[in-house]
């Protein structure tokens, strides 16, 4: 195991939550467009961050730090390839000895990361020299989330506890565990394309639409009982192996707080049509909602890896499918 | 083999949001679609006889206004060092007065049978200016005619953002540093009305009507207003306010005698109905060009 590898991952990760949190910030300061240049902010990469320039100028300089340290964490990864190729190439003198990522599915995941930030820094320029539209903003919001989400997997891959040999346990019970926890996985990202989609149909002065208020809120039901479900199974089957305990009530925690947290964004927001300006408790809140949104499925990638990792299909199970098939 | 396909799928990923963005750069910065509103089938332009007249009135607020809400400007100090008493401007009443409300002919037949709508009229030369002062707009409404200038100017130490978001039109958003030269938009297509607001700072609200013809005027501050030019027939004259969604409008029905005046009262808040009494007066009419407000 690389501790440099799994910190730098940490920090990625991290950087990456708070860069979620930025983001937020901006959509609901409604600071978006607060310049109409890009990538440089009204012509200079220090503009006076006054207003809601403070917002959106700032989301950018997080963006732009998270970008670097995920180019800085490939080339970690990458470190033995990239010095073995100049060596061969003559441009450096000694092969290193530093192995990087030894495992190249791990190297992958993390170009992957690279690919997928570059595209959402994009996507970013696109959403100001489009001036917001829907599509663009909330393909933006979404793609934050999985870019979290891979910054967290390969936090988890890099980790003692994963590379520690855990002992295979087949699934008890007729439901298996793992598919309920990819199924709570699934449903919670189209919970979060539609809270994108939500979050940017109305700024905070206009009413949000009832259509998909409704299917958002007939999400998070969908999302508590996946999830619950899943939690609660684990629990109950698995009590003694924390690998898989300690997740799931993470997971179960977090979504009771942002279950709690939606409601409060809702009251908030319903109000903030009669203000006269985004006030602190809306946009707090409603970040809040967001944050914890990226943890629950953070939570819940997490777990979802780690039952994979652990749980096999039971026996009888497995001797079912062969029967059928003979 | 699957590195390879990794990385063909990683270029082409970042070449198609490359060629996107260039695409997106490339569009005109200034707005007004080139397919702009195209006049009804056998439109006449509109030439003054000479017996155009009037309509004006006031609008009245019953019951108790809603008391402004105070701003808060600590995001940025040079609003509130300019402007320390910033509150919103959505109901503004002096002595049961209403300001900042639109009144306009919606439609109506002129005297010799032809509609409104079968006449063209000339997109005044002179431009009409929005200001951004004291980190809120000046004029609050105002209106212009289709492809008529709006001049956009910074009074203030500070930077705004002009941002349009009309349903008709194309959307427009432009920065404004504290100095800069003002900036000129137009709009193509009608519209009632276009929002607009500042993403610098988001209490900052104004509306522009976009209207086909220029017999329209906004409330001052003590409610009145006078629609000059006016051919003789009878219109459908509309109050329009701001608030909810779309806002509020009141209507009647107004007929505007040769070289006279007519008077159209409206009234918003509690219970409050429109009220019209067209009256005979004989008044010199005025050919007026387009104007921002009364």
């Amino acid at each position: 195991m690389n501790r440099g590898v799994h910190r730098f991952a940490l920090l990625l990760a991290g950087a990456t939550f708070f860069l979620i949190i930025a983001g937020a910030l901006v959509t609901s300061h409604d600071a978006g467009l607060a310049t109409s240049d890009w990538p440089l902010s009204n012509g200079q990469f220090f503009p006076r961050m006054v207003g809601n320039l403070f917002w959106e100028h700032g989301h950018r300089m997080v963006a732009t730090t998270v970008g670097f340290l995920t180019v800085c964490f490939t080339v970690y990864l990458y470190w033995e390839q990239i010095c073995n190729w100049l060596y061969r190439r003559g441009l450096i003198r000694t092969a290193t000895a530093y192995r990087g990522e030894p495992r190249r599915w791990v190297r992958r995941l993390g170009a992957i990361a690279l690919g997928t930030v570059i595209a959402q820094g994009l996507l970013g320029g696109l959403t100001v020299k489009l001036n917001l539209p829907l599509v663009v903003s909330a393909a933006h919001a979404t793609l934050a989330q999985l870019f979290f989400c891979t910054t967290v997997s390969l936090a988890v891959f890099t980790s003692r506890s994963w590379l520690k040999n855990h002992p295979t346990m087949e699934e008890q019970g007729s439901l298996a565990v793992r598919y309920v926890c990819v199924a709570a996985a699934a449903t919670i990202f189209l919970q979060l394309i539609i809270g994108a989609t939500l979050r940017h149909s109305a700024t905070w002065d206009q009413p949000l639409p009832t259509d998909l208020l409704l299917t958002h809120i007939g999400g998070a039901i969908a999302v508590t009982l996946l999830l619950g479900t899943a939690a609660v199974l684990i629990l109950l089957r698995y009590g003694s192996e924390t690998f898989l305990t300690r997740p799931a009530k993470i997971a179960l925690s977090l979504l009771a707080v942002q279950l709690f947290l939606g409601v409060a964004a809702y009251i908030t927001r319903v109000a903030s049509p009669n203000d006269p300006q985004p006030l602190n408790p809306m946009v707090g809140i409603t970040v809040a909602h967001v944050a914890c949104g990226a943890l629950v499925f953070a939570t819940t990638i997490v777990l979802t890896l780690r039952t994979f990792k652990v749980l096999r299909a039971s026996a009888a199970s497995f001797e079912l499918a062969t029967a059928e098939r003979s | 083999m699957f590195m390879k396909q990794t990385k063909v799928l990683l270029i082409l990923t970042i070449v198609l949001s490359l060629l996107a963005l260039a695409s997106a750069c490339s569009k005109a910065p200034d707005g007004g679609t080139p397919g702009g509103e195209t006049p009804a089938a056998g439109a006449k332009k509109f030439a003054p006889k000479g017996n155009e007249g009037t309509i004006s009135g006031a609008v009245a607020f019953t019951g108790t206004p809603p008391a402004p809400k105070k701003i808060a400007t600590d995001a940025d100090p040079a609003c509130g060092q300019k402007n320390p008493n910033l509150s919103t401007e959505d109901n503004v009443v002096t002595n049961g007065k209403l300001a900042n409300v639109l009144v306009y002919i919606k439609e109506g037949t002129l005297a010799d049978g032809t509609k409104i709508g079968d006449w063209t009229f000339d997109t005044p030369a002179a431009a009409v200016t929005l200001d951004q002062n004291g980190c809120h707009y000046k004029p609050h409404v105002s209106a212009i005619m289709v492809n008529q200038k709006l001049n956009i100017t910074n009074s203030d130490p500070t930077q705004h953002n002009i941002h349009f978001t009309p349903k008709n039109n194309p959307d427009w958003n432009q920065s404004q540093p504290n100095g800069a030269a003002p900036l000129s938009h137009s709009f193509a297509r009608s519209e009632i009305l276009v929002p607009v607001k500042c993403n610098q700072h988001p209490w900052m609200k104004a509306y522009v009507a976009v209207l086909k013809h220029p017999l329209a005027a906004v409330t001052a501050e003590d409610g009145s207003f006078s629609i000059k030019g006016v051919p003789p027939g009878t219109y459908t004259v509309v109050a329009w306010h701001e608030g909810g969604a779309t806002g509020t409008e009141k209507t009647m029905q107004v007929t505007v005698p040769a070289s006279g005046s007519a008077t159209a009262d409206f009234a918003f808040g509690e219970a409050a109905t429109a009220s019209g009494n067209p009256s005979l007066q004989m008044m010199p009419a005025l050919d007026v060009p387009m104007m921002v407000r009364h």
